[in-house]
């Protein structure tokens, strides 16, 4: 229950909203596939992040989150991996099903239709640069169909470190505090010799 | 100062009790229109993350109903309401009229309708029942009341058993160098962007004295136990600039 997400789960969290919201509002059905979700939870499992994400669906179309009080209304577990591949695939392998399995068969359902575009979105985040790096080993994957499962797993852990990257270091902190410091002591200086020479006058 | 008033802070000036909360709605009807901008330029957008954060551990779910106190122009509220749904119900209260307005106009424009009250309401004296709400909030609020006590009180009354308080609010910063330059951003810097960019020094000074006047961590913790929580934890968020306080009603 208190368990808190850190700042990795928050982005893909995040990530994962803003790129399914996008491609409902641009279907052409704008996300009719999910209105049996309507008011449910659906939790997804993604290996290797262990924390789960939790889907929620209402009106509003569909928000992600890391925590959920109560139980969801269905669970399934499956790779990151094959869930970021699912766009290409159009399936979506899983692992583990529990709770109310037509609910979940509607979500994968609802997913398979869309056409989600995570090298287009995480460019506004990361650059293109990273973004084509990721959606290049989603692809290289498919052309050369090798088992490089690995490679993805890396290049969405570089693009969460460059995200986290993007924070000044601590050191950059320190460099900061000590100029702000330093233009502080030179104002005091100022002050006091202004003082001084007022106090001649 | 009047010798037989009782008096409270109101940033580091020390005013009449029933003043301050005229001062406090000044300082907000002065940036009320800014405020969204301001926020941003105050926390360099980090008050994003903080808000992010709190939505994320609150569990919300469908259905849920929630209190935002304090709620201003609605961050909070929006994010609640998307997730509540059709069947859930988001409360955003606050005492100054002119922060629910601007609110309002931009939840609406957002979209979100249908699914939002707004009540103007002072956080000491609530108008709701017993056991009402799933999720309370109130961020960056409570340092602005005046008896915190009572509100508390207020708010552990009016939460169901097994629901969630959560207090988002500035701390007291843990690191010794952040502290130093935090300190230096907030009485020299923050005012002075205040004055370019909402034309309002002082309201902004207001801010900057105010948030070192609130409980620390600790302090804050003792007091929601003594209101009656029956568990509470924090977490300090970028260092303890802001810390994020949760109370359970069992
Ligand atoms: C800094 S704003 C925070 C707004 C919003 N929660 C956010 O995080 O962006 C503080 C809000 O507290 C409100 N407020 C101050 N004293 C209050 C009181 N006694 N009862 C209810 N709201 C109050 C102000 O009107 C203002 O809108």
């Amino acid at each position: 229950m208190s368990k808190q997400p850190g700042l990795v789960n928050i982005s893909l969290s995040k990530t994962i909203e803003s790129v399914l919201n996008t491609a409902i509002r641009l279907d052409e059905e704008q996300g009719q596939a999910f209105k049996g979700l309507e008011d449910k939870v659906i939790k997804v499992t993604l290996t290797p992040v262990t924390s789960p994400v939790y889907f929620l669906f209402t009106s509003y179309m569909v928000s992600v989150q890391n925590q959920l009080t109560g139980e969801p209304d269905a669970a399934l577990e499956c790779t990151l991996f094959d869930f970021m591949s699912l766009p290409l695939n159009r399936t979506l392998p899983t692992s583990l099903m529990e709770g109310d399995t037509d609910l979940a068969m509607q979500f994968i359902d609802g997913l398979c239709g869309l056409d989600i575009d995570w090298e287009e979105h995480l460019s506004h985040y990361t650059g293109d640069l990273v973004a084509f790096k990721i959606g290049h080993g989603i692809r290289s994957f498919f052309e050369q169909k090798q088992t490089t499962k690995n490679n993805l797993g890396e290049t969405v852990k570089e693009y969460l470190q460059f995200e986290i990257n993007a924070l000044p270091t601590q050191s950059q902190v320190k460099r900061f505090v000590q100029q702000v410091q330093q233009t502080q002591d030179e104002i005091d200086q100022l002050a006091l010799r202004i003082e001084a020479l007022l106090t001649k006058t | 100062m009047s010798q037989n008033k009782p008096t409270i802070d109101f940033g580091f000036a020390e005013v009449p009790l029933e003043e301050k909360v005229k001062k406090v709605k000044g300082v907000f009807d002065s940036v009320s229109s800014n405020y969204d901008i301001m926020n941003d330029v105050m926390s360099m957008g980090v008050h994003r993350l903080w808000k992010r954060h709190t939505i994320e551990l609150s569990g919300i779910r469908p259905g849920n109903v929630v209190l935002d106190l304090a709620g201003g122009t609605g961050d909070l509220t929006k994010e609640f309401a998307k997730r509540v749904g059709k069947t859930g119900r988001v409360v955003l209260a606050d005492i100054n009229e002119s922060m629910v307005r601007v609110g309002r106009d931009r939840l609406i424009n957002a979209g979100i309708a249908g699914n939002v009250e707004y009540t103007i309401t002072n956080a000491e004296a609530l108008a709701f029942p017993d056991n009402t709400f799933d999720v309370c909030t109130i961020a960056f609020g409570l340092r602005n009341v005046t008896n915190k006590d009572k509100a508390l009180e207020e708010l552990y009354r009016v939460l169901k058993p097994g629901g969630q308080l959560m207090i988002l609010e500035f701390s007291k910063v843990t690191q010794p160098l952040l502290a130093k330059f935090y300190d230096f951003y907030s009485f020299n810097i923050l005012p002075k962007m205040g004055k370019l960019i909402a034309n309002d020094e002082d309201s902004y000074q207001y801010l900057a004295e105010s948030i070192r006047m609130h409980p620390d961590q600790e302090t804050l913790k003792q007091m929601m136990l003594d209101a009656g929580f029956d568990k509470v934890e924090y977490l300090n968020m970028s260092e303890g600039i802001v810390a994020l306080h949760r109370g359970w009603k069992y």
